[in-house]
Formats: C-alpha cells, structure tokens, sequence
C-alpha cells in the first residue's frame, strides 16, 4: 500500500469534468428525483459517473509487443492520474461501473469478472448471474476481498466513493478509476479496460470498429438541418439538461442537433428553456415520462417542440454509459432526430 | 492575616471600592456592613482575589493574593459560595466533598484524610440528615446550610461568607451565626462575612467595617459603628429599627 | 463494579464487532487469526488469506476507529457539559460538527486529490474546520462578556448556523460530490484503516488523557465558575485548556469519522445516573461506554447492509435517552 499516492486530476479533465453530474445529484432533494438518483447511479440509465473515461493516456509502459500474449506486468495511468501497475493477467475482475461491465464482456474478458456492481439495466445477460458487491449506498470491501480480486475498475466523480477506492488500494489491490466525458475518453476508456484485462487487442479493435461507426454515423447527418434540441435528463422537480462540453452534448451534436445546454449545474430555469423554444424535446427520462404528460405540463404549451408534437423518447442508458454500445446510442438520437435517414 | 492597602476597584465599569485599606488579624471576627451597592461584594471579591484592583494591594497571609496560585489561596480562604444551579443530579455529600478540592489528589481524588473532613464538616453544620439527597431538590435554606458545610469542609484558615442567612428562618440564621462564632472561638477560624441583618452582625460580631459608596466610612465594635446618627446617615433609616445589644 | 461492566461491556462489542461482516468467517478462524496476529500464537492458519485481511486490515482497524471515536466523543461531550455546566451540550455545541461539514464540503469543491498519510483535503479541512469554528466561537464569545460561558453557548449557536448556511451553499454548488458530502454528514467506520486510525487515535487519546487528568478542574465547575475560582481553580487557564483539548479530541474524530450524534451526549448523561456527577468517574466510564456504544452502532449499521452509523445511533439514541429521562425522573432530571 502506498500512502502517498497520489491523484492529480487528468490533463483532459480541465475543471468541468467535475461538475458533471450534478443535476442528477441534486435531485436528491427531492423524493422522486432520489429514485432517479439511484436509478442513475447504479444503473444503466444514468450512469453517472461510471462515465468512464480514461484520460487519453493509457500507457503500457511493458514493451509493447506484437505477439498476441499480452505483456504483463502493465502499468496505467487512470483517468485520476493515479498509477496502476498490474502485475499479472487479472484473473478475478470486478466490475464497479456499468460500462466496464459491459466492455469487459464485449473484449472477451467476460469469464474472469467475479463480481459487479448494480446495474438497474443490466447488460450484457452473461453477467446477470454475478455477485453484487457495490449499490449506491456503498461498496462492500470484504466481498471484494473475500473474492480475492485482483483488478478493480471504479467510476470516478465520486460514483465509486473515493474512501472505497483508497480502501482496496491500501489492501494491494490495483484499482482503476475511469470516467469520461468524450466520445474520446470513453473510447479511451474501453482501451484501459482492455489493457489492464490482458485485452488489449480485443478493445482496440472494438474501438477502432466504434470509432469508424461513430465516423459513418456522423457523417449521414452533416448536412441535414440542425433543429434546436432540449434533452430532458429529468424534470420532476427542477429540470435538468444536458451541460455544456459534455459527453452528451457531443453526442447529440454528433447526431446532427443544435442542443440547448446549460452549465455544470445540469439545471436549466424554465424561463430560458421557453426562451430558447426547441424544436424538438428529446425524452431521456422516456422511462417515467410519456411526450402527453409534457405536453400537459403548465407553461410548456408554446413550446415549438409541445406544439409541432415533436417530442421523442429515446434510451439514456446507451447514450450515457461509457461503453461498447455508445455507438447505438448515436443511433437512437440519429434515428429519433432525423427518421429520415437512413441508419 | 488580610491586609488590603488603597485598594480601587471596579465593578462593571464604575469604581465600587475607593481608597480602601484595611486589616484583619488572624482569629478575628469581623462583619462587613452598608447599604446596597456598597461595595461589600466587591470589597470579598478582591480579597479572594477574583477581581483585580486598579490600584492598591491585597495581601493574603503576607503575600499578594494575585500572585498566587488559586489553589493555595483556597487553602487560605474559604468561601460559602451563592447559590448556583447545579447542571446535573449532584447528591448533599457530593456538594460537601467539592470543599475538599484544594487538599485532596489531583488524580485519585480524596483521601481518607479528606473523608473525614466531609463527614466532620456535614456532622457540624447540621446537614447529616439531607445527605443522600440530590441537592437541586432541597429548600434554599437547606442549600444554603449545605454550602456552608462545603466551605467548612475546606477547613481554610479565614472563612469568608457572603450573605449566609438571607434564605434561613429565624432559627436557622441564629443557628449559623453560632456556628460562626463557634469557628471563630473554638477552631481559630477567621470570619470575614458580609450581612444586611444589622441586629445579627452587632450581635454576633464584635467588630463591624461599615462601608458606604466603596468606602470605608467606619471600622470598631458594633456599638462605635452602628452610632444611631451614622445609621440615620448611611442607611437613611430611623435607628429605632436597630436593636443593639446593651 | 461499573468499571468491571464497563470494561465487560467494551471486550463484548470488540468480539463482535470482529466476529461480524459481511463476508461469514468461523468464530474459530476469527480468534485465530487474532491469536496469531496480534498475540503472536503459533497457530497453522485454518483459514484464507482473504480472511486475515478482512479481519486484520479491515475489521479490526473499523472496531479500533469506531472505539477510539466513541470514547473520545463521550469524554469530548462530558467535558463540555460539566465546562457549559449545560446538560444538553454535546461536543459538536461550539460549531466543531458544522466548521468540520463546512470544510469537508468546501474540499469536495476544490479539484485537488492529494492523499497524505491516507488522508485526504476532505479529512484535513474537515479537522481544520472544526477547530476553526471553535476558535471563532471562543474569541467571539470573549468580548466583553459576563456570563461567559452562556455567551459561548449562544455564539456557538450563531456561529453554527452562519456555518450551516455555508454548508448549504456548498452542496448546492456540489454537484456530483454532494453524494460524498452527504456520507460525511452522516458519518461511518467503512474507511477505516491502520495509517488513518495511526494519526487520528493519539490525537484524540492524548486529548482524552489530559482531560480525564483534569477531573478535578470540571468537579470545580460543577457550582459554576466563581466557586470553582475559590475553590482553588484557575478557572480561565482550566477552561481553555479543556475547551482545546475537547475542541481537539472532537476534531480528530470528526475529522476520521464524519458528524455521528448522541453517542457524546447520551454516554456521559447515562455514567453519571450510575455514578453520580464526579469527573473522576464520569470521564473514563463514559470513555468505555462511549467506545462500546460506538462499536455496537457500527455493527448494527454493518449487519443492516452497510446504512450509515449516525442514523444507527440517533434511531437508537434518541428513544433510548427519551426512556432514560423517563425512568430516572425522580432522581435525575436535566
């Protein structure tokens, strides 16, 4: 155990990453907006912070060789800027966020995770059967113990308590902490997984893949008109959207949208967002709230998007988890946006 | 034993001692008497050395009373303190136990030695009965009768006493006094007590310090103190309501 | 007698505290391994390795945490009472629970993660802020006062709720840290490690010391602070020193621990209905029943899934001390 190790934050995360988030954790003033949280927060659709996001630096510091054996032991700076060396192939992985859960199945890494963390939308179903060792209220270190881990990838920004993450690593147990707030960084993120798994072929070429999809997809909406988009993350009480520099921001202009943002706050006033008059309204909360009961709300009646009846849900889990399946989160806003095209 | 010497003091801003010395010997008896707000509380605070002179002196067995460490002044100078309201249950002997403070260890606590002062002190002061009692729940007369005992159980050379029969029945008030007295007598106890009952300090005392306006304006045996034209004149009452000893 | 229970009461919670988690390790192994580690008994392990360190480096060093934070908040909490002579006091009445929230909160917005000795700007400027508060309180509450000790109450109060404000403040502007906020407020014992319990457990034991060797300045207290004077106490030299030694013990167990309620205020109320009100019992039973209270809160938390001790101890705090003041009403009121 290292008791001077130390976090510096990552070149990319400039300050805002550290506000992501917020809206959804404010909304724990409020009862509604706690299950939201929760929902958020351990699983899929929120995901908040398992935003993994590996700072672009993923460093192999073992010679990087051709052959297929993956060389360990390798060593990796996280998204925290904290250095992790593991010493050899992971046998026992446990999965603190979502999406490495799922980017540890989809780079073939599935048979050795050992445990995960909860997921209120779980995928893949392989990892259905796995033991919980983490929920929103905590992480249980003696499970993770107990089940002899031997690598560890924890969200950042919080979603996998710092004190937890200190914990494991005072107990010799590498852990890697990601998030991400680009299409870039999740990528990257996908990257990390794969080396600190003995993957790293495996996710390279999903990223490559993802990334070509991403190019493809991007492309086909380029020139289509841009209709000013409000993305509802939630508005039981306060309304959130999407803030500026986001991963969701990016990916809904990515996906041909002129979106409405806010700041780190995720709040939006209602005066603005009138103001502002969207054209559209896309429904991440699509779960709990229908396009009738926001057109039923008071005030939003003059709304372009309320009165044209463009107001579309669409699945936040795949747009706001760090993960292989972000690529189908494009998809959705592409095909929720412009159902013209043609995917 | 007390010596102060031109001593000014201030309470509150505003002096309430002027120029006072005085002295007290070893086995004296002495009361201090004026109208309110004459300084006689003041006069026992500076003497305990709670309160600091602007200017003047006071000396406590030959040497100045703020220089030393309080617990040897305790050892000293015992005072019957007001009344104060306790903040949690605190039975009778508890509260006498507290006068052995200045004397027992100042980690272990009471010896026996210290023991047998509390049981003396409860035993002379009268107060053997109320012992088990939380002290809260007795009469003012009864709390009163109990600080007294914490006080003997200090066993000081000099007991100073503020009041002490102002909550007491009549019968209580003569028995305080001769228990005083009895100190004073018997043990060589030096009494410095402030009284208001002009009849009980001439009676009980036979030397009077009359204080009027933070000054010393008489100082001698009752019947020289208490002249019925300084009592017309400091109190602003008729004499007649006096009664001196013959 | 009360000592022999009190000390009973601490090796049963301890045991416990052990024995218990979430992951079930044999009886047997768990004194085993205790045995061999911290007796240095010859023992061929019967056990994983996994179950040593579950035991040894997390279990242990959470009992050790949760001792030391709940002694030390008991003798905090009876030397505040006996100084404040206020029976309601507990040790966060001088602003300490609200300067350390405040400096927790504050850390969570600054975008520094620096680990020093395995603690983090949250504990550091949680410690800072609890110490802080008192300061401010004490100078505050010196000026020109002649009641001092109800003045530093009533300051405490002010400052306290300047301080909640700012707390407030901070976790609107939080954003994805108020979540960590919110477990700092509630407080807990999951943290725990050796190195953190290493620099906080000799902060609040020699604290802890100082005062229980000062018993008698607070049995001078007990009739207020003129008598104490003459009772040979110097009551503001006294004062000063117990309000920092308490002020510090409080800190440090803020600071490792987060804000847990009532363990400071119910211990040393529930010692003197047993013993009545001298410090020199007082102080160390309520140091034992405090630390043992502690540990069977933290277990409770643990065996409820991991909820937060703070709310263990105020659902069973609170009817606890309701049922207290309703038994003892002859004898003991507040």
């Amino acid at each position: 155990m290292n008791p001077f190790a130390s976090f510096r934050m990552p070149r990319t995360a400039s300050g805002r990453k550290r506000g992501r988030n917020r809206g959804r954790s404010l909304g724990l003033l409020s009862p509604l907006a706690l299950l939201l949280v929760l929902a958020a927060c351990t699983g899929a659709a929120a995901t908040p912070a398992p935003t993994i996001t590996p700072t672009p630096t993923a460093v192999a510091t073992a010679a990087p060789t051709a052959t297929p054996a993956p060389a360990f032991p390798v060593t990796i700076t996280d998204d925290e800027g904290t250095t992790v060396a593991v010493a050899a192939e992971p046998q026992r992985i446990v999965s603190l966020t979502p999406a490495a859960t799922e980017t540890l199945f989809a780079i073939g890494a599935g048979d050795r995770v050992a445990a995960k963390v909860e997921d209120i939308s779980p995928f893949p179903p392989e990892a259905d059967g796995l033991p919980v060792v983490a929920t929103y209220q905590g992480v249980d270190i003696e499970q993770i113990v107990s089940l002899k881990a031997d690598l560890v990838i924890a969200g950042g920004l919080g979603f996998t308590p710092p004190a937890a993450v200190a914990q494991l690593r005072s107990l010799g147990i590498p852990v890697i902490v990601l998030y991400a707030e680009s299409v870039d960084e999740a990528l990257a993120g996908i990257d990390a997984v794969g080396l600190a798994s003995g993957r790293a072929e495996a996710a390279s070429a999903l990223t490559t893949a993802m990334r070509t999809e991403f190019d493809r997809l991007a492309a086909l909406v380029q020139s289509s008109p841009r209709p000013l988009t409000f993305y509802e993350i939630d508005a039981t009480s306060e309304i959130y959207t999407v803030p500026a520099g986001s991963l969701y921001d990016e990916l809904l202009r990515l996906a041909g949208a002129d979106p409405i943002t806010t700041d780190a706050s995720y709040q939006i006033s209602l005066e603005k967002l009138i103001t502002a008059n969207p054209a559209v309204i896309l429904l991440g909360d699509g779960g709990y709230t229908t396009p009738a009961d926001v057109a039923a709300r008071p005030n939003w009646s003059g709304i372009k998007a309320v009165v044209d009846g463009n107001i579309f849900p669409v699945n936040d889990t795949l747009i706001t988890r760090p993960g292989p399946r972000l690529v189908d989160g494009l998809r959705a806003l592409i095909a929720a946006l412009h159902p013209e095209v043609q995917l | 034993m007390i010596r102060v010497d031109d001593v000014t003091a201030l309470y509150r801003d505003r002096a309430a001692l002027r120029d006072v010395s005085l002295r007290v010997d070893s086995g004296e008896r002495v009361a201090i008497i004026g109208p309110n707000g004459a300084g006689k509380s003041t006069l026992l605070r500076v003497i305990a050395g709670l309160l600091r002179p602007v200017t003047g002196t006071v000396e406590l067995g030959g040497e100045r009373v703020d220089r030393l460490d309080r617990m040897v002044v305790a050892r000293r100078l015992a005072v019957v303190p007001q009344l104060p309201v306790l903040p949690f249950a605190t039975t009778v002997e508890e509260v006498v136990a507290l006068g052995r403070l200045p004397h027992e260890h100042p980690v272990r606590g009471m010896r026996p030695a210290d023991r047998a002062a509390v049981a003396a002190a409860i035993e002379r002061v009268g107060v053997g009965h109320l012992l088990g009692r939380d002290a809260r729940e007795l009469s003012l007369g009864e709390r009163q009768l109990v600080l007294l005992a914490m006080a003997v159980a200090q066993a000081a050379p000099v007991l100073v006493l503020d009041e002490p029969t102002v909550h007491l029945d009549l019968r209580h008030q003569v028995e305080v006094m001769e228990l005083v007295e009895d100190l004073n007598t018997r043990d060589g106890t030096t009494i410095l007590a402030v009284l208001h009952d002009l009849g009980l300090a001439a009676h009980f005392f036979p030397r009077l310090i009359l204080l009027d306006r933070g000054r010393v304006v008489a100082d001698g045996p009752p019947a020289e103190v208490l002249a019925p034209e300084r009592i017309r004149e400091v109190f602003g009452v008729d004499p007649a309501f006096v009664r001196l000893r013959p | 007698m009360v000592a022999a229970s009190g000390l009973l009461l601490l090796a049963i919670a301890l045991v416990a505290g052990i024995a218990a988690g979430s992951v079930a390790i044999a009886p047997t192994d768990t004194l085993g391994i205790l045995a061999r580690r911290v007796l240095g008994l010859e023992l061929a392990p019967t056990w994983t390795v996994a179950a040593e360190t579950i035991v040894m480096d997390l279990r242990l060093p959470r009992v050790l945490t949760a001792m030391v934070v709940g002694g030390g908040l008991a003798v905090a909490g009876a030397a505040f009472q006996g100084l404040l002579r206020n029976p309601l006091a507990d040790p966060y009445v001088l602003g300490t629970a609200s300067g350390a929230a405040l400096g927790a909160a504050i850390a969570v917005l600054i975008p520094v993660r620096a680990l020093i000795l395995q603690f983090g700007l949250l504990h550091a400027l949680a410690f800072i802020g609890a110490l802080g508060a008192v300061f401010v309180v004490y100078r505050l509450s010196r000026v020109g006062s002649s009641a001092p000790m109800t003045s530093l109450l009533l300051t405490g109060y002010a400052v306290s709720s300047l301080l909640a404000a700012g707390l407030a403040m901070a976790m609107y502007l939080s954003g994805t840290g108020l979540r960590q906020i919110f477990a700092y407020l509630l407080g807990g014992f999951e943290a725990a490690t050796w190195g953190r319990l290493a620099v906080a457990a000799p902060l609040i034991l020699v604290a802890g010391l100082v005062i229980l060797l000062r018993a008698r300045s607070l049995n001078g207290m007990l009739l207020g602070e003129e008598a104490a004077a003459h009772l040979g106490i110097d009551v503001r030299r006294e004062r000063a020193l117990l309000l920092t030694m308490a002020s510090l013990a409080t800190a440090a167990a803020v600071a490792i621990s987060g804000l847990i309620g009532f363990v400071g205020l119910v211990a040393p109320h529930v010692v003197r209905l047993l013993v009545g009100p001298n410090a020199r019992l007082v102080l160390p039973l309520a140091a034992l029943l405090g630390a043992s209270l502690m540990v069977g809160a933290d277990l409770l938390a643990r065996l409820l899934g991991e909820i937060p001790v703070g709310v263990v101890t105020a659902v069973v705090g609170a009817p606890f001390f309701l049922a207290l003041l309703r038994r003892a009403h002859s004898g003991y009121e507040l």
